[in-house]
């Protein structure tokens, strides 16, 4: 059954227009990946369906199950289990990693009819996963991602995953910035989170994240429209060759 | 220090600076009170000596300043000022006062100001602060009075050879609001904080006025002043830090951030940094601006509205100055002052 639906979405940042005429579908329990050179609207895929300001939608659609996200507000969307890891995380000074997840996670659960987690089941929970990402407790108490490294960064974003518990995932670039023994901790948290109910979408330019977390489908994105798609195979491909072809069709 | 040429005496119009006063340009004290408050007799009561949290509590309001040393000396180290105003209503009561404090020779003192109050006054209250060698004072001020509140608050500090002083103070202003401290650094080793937080809504004015005078080696001087200012309000900082001819290795920072949370609210900002030393270490930073949209969005994608993210991150953004302060229990009482405070900016 498909998760996320989105149907011919054409997308301006500032009277430029760089999504145009979007489609893509992705099942439940798969992994598809979007790669595309540089300036192809990669990130404001991710950002559109996230609902940043100034990211206007002109046409088309875009569904989770079956919800209209496009007519929600972002934190509604992020409720009704959407989450983008962003290609950068922003430093918000003067609030605790730990303030910051618990805000957000009560923040859902109420919108969603829920009750509150408590502090202590909270705790419990946030030290298990933190654990397993190699996150001390320490890190936990600074001020979320101020002057955290790029693994750091990437690793809160894994254990935001893990306790927010979303229905789809967009990872933006998130190997960026990683070496590559940050690049497994992070691809093996994702990995953990593979799951039949749950959706991913992966953005990236280098296929290197690729080999960790393994893609069903991959879509090759040039100006704005998906104009290929195939299996993981693809990726090898464009590895070896580039992205040249494609962007000839394109024009 | 640069003070005004007629000393200023509540009861007397004729001394009120007015924006001529290149001291008071941005805070015009004859624009904010046009006539002569009226002069009340002692209506305040010297509580039994109690105890605060652990502090020693004096009240000083009313202008009532004349016993400060000798609650100091009952104090043992942590005394609390009970410095409530309380005025008429439909009419303005005025008080004044001056009073001293001195710590000798390696004392230290942790001194909570509380200035709150009711209906219409105007006050005009100075305390005069000395420390001798190895002193340490920390100083932590709330000021929070009323919108009606007409309230000019100064203090001179003189320091000594490894003293520390310590300031901290939280505003949320009133009709007219301003702190004053003018210290003179006595270097060698002494070390002088002037930090602030203000929380300003509505009509509030408050105005931070800070001159320092380092004209002694190896003197430290630090200020961290934040705040956020939305509706009508006004926020002035006027920071003065001066270097003497050979006041060499000194070390002063100055930096003030102001939030500004939607137009018409005003933020009147001077650092002056005037250094006639050479080998000095000096910097300022002065900033204003709005809230960081990008920040905003990430919290809400995240799962938070947009009320719970702002209160978020305007909490965030005053929080660091309370996080500094070192006694817990003064610390803990400011962070759950400065919540609550805070709540009344998360409706926009």
């Amino acid at each position: 059954m498909t998760m996320l639906n989105i149907e011919n979405l054409t997308v301006a940042v500032e009277d430029k227009t760089i999504l145009k005429g979007l489609t893509l579908n992705v099942p439940a329990g798969e992994v598809h990946a979007i790669m595309g050179p540089n300036g192809a609207g990669k990130s404001t895929l991710g950002y559109t369906l996230a609902g940043r300001p100034n990211y206007e939608v002109s046409a088309g659609s875009a569904t989770l199950n079956g919800e209209d996200l496009l007519e929600m507000e972002v934190h509604e969307r992020a409720a009704a289990g959407l989450y983008l890891s962003f290609q950068y995380p922003l430093e918000i000074p003067g609030v605790p990693a730990m303030t910051f997840i618990r805000t957000a996670l009560n923040s859902q659960r109420k919108l969603r009819g829920e009750d509150e987690m408590s502090a202590p089941e909270f705790l419990k929970e946030i030290r298990a996963i933190a654990k397993t990402l190699k996150i001390d407790a320490d890190m936990l108490k600074r001020p979320l991602n101020v002057g955290f490294s790029g693994g750091e960064k990437k690793r809160m974003e894994v254990l935001q995953m893990a306790l927010l518990k979303p229905k789809f995932l967009i990872l933006d670039e998130t190997d960026s910035g990683l070496d590559i023994d940050a690049l497994k901790v992070v691809s093996d948290g994702v990995n953990a989170l593979r799951a039949p109910d749950r959706g991913m979408l992966v953005i990236t330019h280098y296929q290197r994240l690729l080999d960790h977390i393994k893609p069903d489908r991959i879509h090759i994105l040039v100006d704005g429209k998906i104009v290929h798609s195939g299996g993981p195979e693809l990726a090898l491909e464009l590895e070896a060759h580039g992205y040249d072809r494609y962007v000839n069709e394109a024009a | 220090m640069n003070a005004p040429a007629r000393k200023l005496d509540i009861f007397d119009p004729a001394t009120y600076p007015t924006r001529r006063d290149e001291e008071w340009k941005y805070s015009d004290l004859s624009r904010a009170l046009r006539e002569a408050p009226k002069a009340v007799g002692l209506s305040h009561i010297q509580a039994e000596v109690a105890d605060f949290n652990g502090f020693y509590w004096h009240c000083a309001g009313d202008g009532q300043l004349g016993g400060l040393q000798e609650a100091v000396n009952q104090a043992k180290g942590r005394l609390y000022l009970d410095m409530g105003d309380f005025g008429t209503e439909g009419e303005v009561s005025g008080y004044q006062g001056e009073g001293h404090i001195r710590l000798g020779a390696g004392e230290s003192l942790i001194l909570l100001e509380d200035y709150t109050g009711a209906f219409d006054y105007a006050a005009h209250t100075t305390i005069h602060f000395e420390l001798a060698e190895g002193a340490s004072l920390i100083r932590v001020v709330i000021l929070d009075e009323p919108e009606t509140a007409t309230s000019v608050r100064r203090s001179t500090v003189k320091t000594a050879p490894d003293s520390v002083y310590k300031q901290y103070v939280f505003a949320t202003g009133a009709a007219f609001q301003r702190f004053e401290t003018h210290v003179d650094h006595a270097g060698h080793g002494a070390v002088v904080e002037m930090n602030g937080a203000y929380l300003l809504k509505d009509k509030a004015h408050f105005d931070y006025t800070t001159r320092v005078r380092h004209a002694e080696i190896d003197g430290v001087t630090n200020q961290l002043i934040k705040g956020l200012v939305k509706d009508r309000a006004t926020a002035v900082f006027q920071g003065r830090i001066l270097v003497e001819r050979g006041a060499d290795g000194t070390d002063a920072r100055m930096h003030h951030q102001s939030l500004m949370l939607n137009d018409g609210a005003r933020v009147r900002a001077k650092p002056e940094l005037e250094i006639y030393a050479d080998d000095v270490q000096c910097a300022h930073g002065n900033t204003i601006g709005a809230m960081d949209e990008a920040a905003l969005f990430f919290c809400q994608s995240r799962g938070m509205d947009e009320a719970t993210a702002r209160a978020l991150l305007m909490q965030a953004f005053v929080l660091p100055v309370a996080e500094q302060i070192e006694d817990e229990t003064v610390r803990d009482m400011v962070l759950n002052w400065i919540e609550h405070k805070a709540g009344g900016f998360y409706g926009l």
